[in-house]
């Protein structure tokens, strides 16, 4: 038997030997579901969809507006608008492989991108496949005078709960700020992220109840954007009351709270995304800022990594 | 050792914000604290499930028929939808690549990117009935300051 020098730490290699089991855990794969295994209380296996099982919900009950106007009028004409000939992939900045130069580099994980921590996505072409589509609304209410007064936070869970109709979740300070009296562990305000019909419900209400109610709002920012397709405004607290759940009952709400709204879309780029939204009755104001490489997708962009 | 409830209920008039479990004296709570209680039991689940529904096998099996049906009905919908969408991918392909042998200023033209483009505010989401006034026949759009 001939030694081949193998380059790493393991000195096991080179004697063909395996320095760990080759056996495959595969018991730490599969779940054990106990009430499955267990004969007592039949009615609670069954699936969620199931009549029969108490967490079924039923969820088709009445067509969904928006979505049905997506798929008749909106989803074709963006593949219309978003369509270039001769389109280009952009890559997107990934991580990068070691030069291995070190044998400590060996099972490191992946170098982080260049210039960059999180590695960005590659924009593909436009295809039937990538269409924008409306994917979630988030809302998020967060509450500065809930560190003083506590029951604040709970009121503005009611407030979002009334509003969207699905049941928030709170959120609560992640700093320690001596100066603000903010200690991680408050419980700061409530958080909702709306999906299918809930989501539509609410971008009804907001597109044709509240938003053309609000004198200074003449738009969403075109600036606004996390890059990846989100689009977020804010909502003050002298806005909220526009909203029909409040406005029907405006004795009980002696506070109301503003909040932040994020419009979750599967669209590359925002400006896809701004596209999208104002098909569903959202307007936009301001200057929008297109990045150089959107512009230059025709030609040929190598794939560094 | 352990405080008698009469020597807490001699306490109580100070009415403190934090809750003890004792049977609740004749003037009940502030109102500052009732309210915090009522908001709280309409955001509780307790006693708002309603009952679990009681089918016989026969409707059962209903059910799950005419659901079944229901959501291959739906699938064969999006998959319709699907086609139409790559039908009209492909023949915009076809349309574009001919416009460029036969011209290729009037392709430039055409193959423009359409970032900032957006559809008109005036476009509604359709509603189940129409609106009372169905057509404004004086509208002209507003004229953008420039």
């Amino acid at each position: 038997m001939t030694l081949v020098s193998v380059r790493s730490f393991s000195s096991s290699v080179s004697l063909g030997k395996a320095a760990c089991a080759q056996v495959k855990p595969v018991h730490h794969k599969v779940r054990i579901i106990k009430k499955n295994l267990s004969p007592r209380f039949p009615e609670l296996k069954y699936p969620s969809h199931d009549i029969k099982s108490p967490k079924f919900r039923p969820y088709l009950t009445h067509l969904d507006r928006v979505d049905h106007h997506y798929h008749n009028v909106l989803e074709s004409d963006l593949l219309l608008i978003g369509y270039r000939h001769g389109q280009q992939p952009i890559y997107g900045n990934k991580r990068r492989h070691w030069d291995m130069s070190s044998p400590y580099q060996i099972n490191r994980p992946l170098r982080k991108p260049k210039g960059q921590i999180v590695p960005s996505q590659t924009i593909n072409p436009r295809d039937t496949g990538n269409i924008a589509k409306l994917q979630s609304i988030s809302i998020n209410c967060f509450v500065k005078d809930a560190k003083q007064y506590p029951a604040m936070a709970i009121g503005a869970t009611l407030q979002l709960q009334q509003i969207t109709g699905v049941k928030p979740k709170p959120i609560y300070a992640k700093t320690n700020v001596p100066n603000w009296k903010l200690r991680p562990g408050m419980k700061m305000g409530a958080k909702v992220e709306l999906f299918g019909r809930d989501a539509s419900q609410f971008l009804s209400t907001l597109t044709e109840i509240v938003l053309p109610r609000i004198g200074e709002f003449n738009g969403i920012s075109n600036r606004a954007g996390d890059r990846y397709g989100n689009i977020a405004f804010g909502l003050t607290s002298d806005h909220i009351k526009y909203f029909p759940e409040i406005e029907l009952n405006q004795d009980s709400w002696p506070n109301l709270y503003g909040f932040d709204i994020t419009l979750h879309t599967t669209a590359q780029t925002d400006a896809d995304a701004r596209i999208l939204l104002s098909g569903l009755g959202l307007p936009f104001v301001g200057s929008e800022r297109i990045p150089k490489t959107l512009l230059d997708d025709l030609t040929v962009h190598p794939y560094e990594n | 050792m352990y405080t008698s409830r009469a020597a807490i209920r001699v306490v109580s008039h100070v009415k403190p914000t934090q809750q003890v479990r004792y049977k609740r004296d004749k003037t009940g709570l502030n109102p500052q604290l009732e309210r915090i209680v009522s908001q709280l039991s309409v955001m509780s689940a307790g006693r708002k499930q309603p009952r679990l529904l009681k089918l016989c096998n026969e409707d059962y099996v209903k059910h799950k028929t005419v659901m079944k049906a229901w959501s291959h009905y739906r699938k064969a919908k999006i998959q319709e939808n699907e086609k139409l969408l790559q039908k009209q991918y492909e023949s915009m392909k076809e349309a574009v690549s001919e416009l460029q042998n036969l011209s290729p200023e009037l392709f430039e033209i055409a193959n423009e990117h359409q970032y900032g483009k957006r559809f008109p505010l005036e476009l509604r989401v359709p509603t189940e009935y129409p609106p009372r006034q169905i057509w404004f026949y004086d509208y002209f759009p507003k004229q953008e300051a420039k």
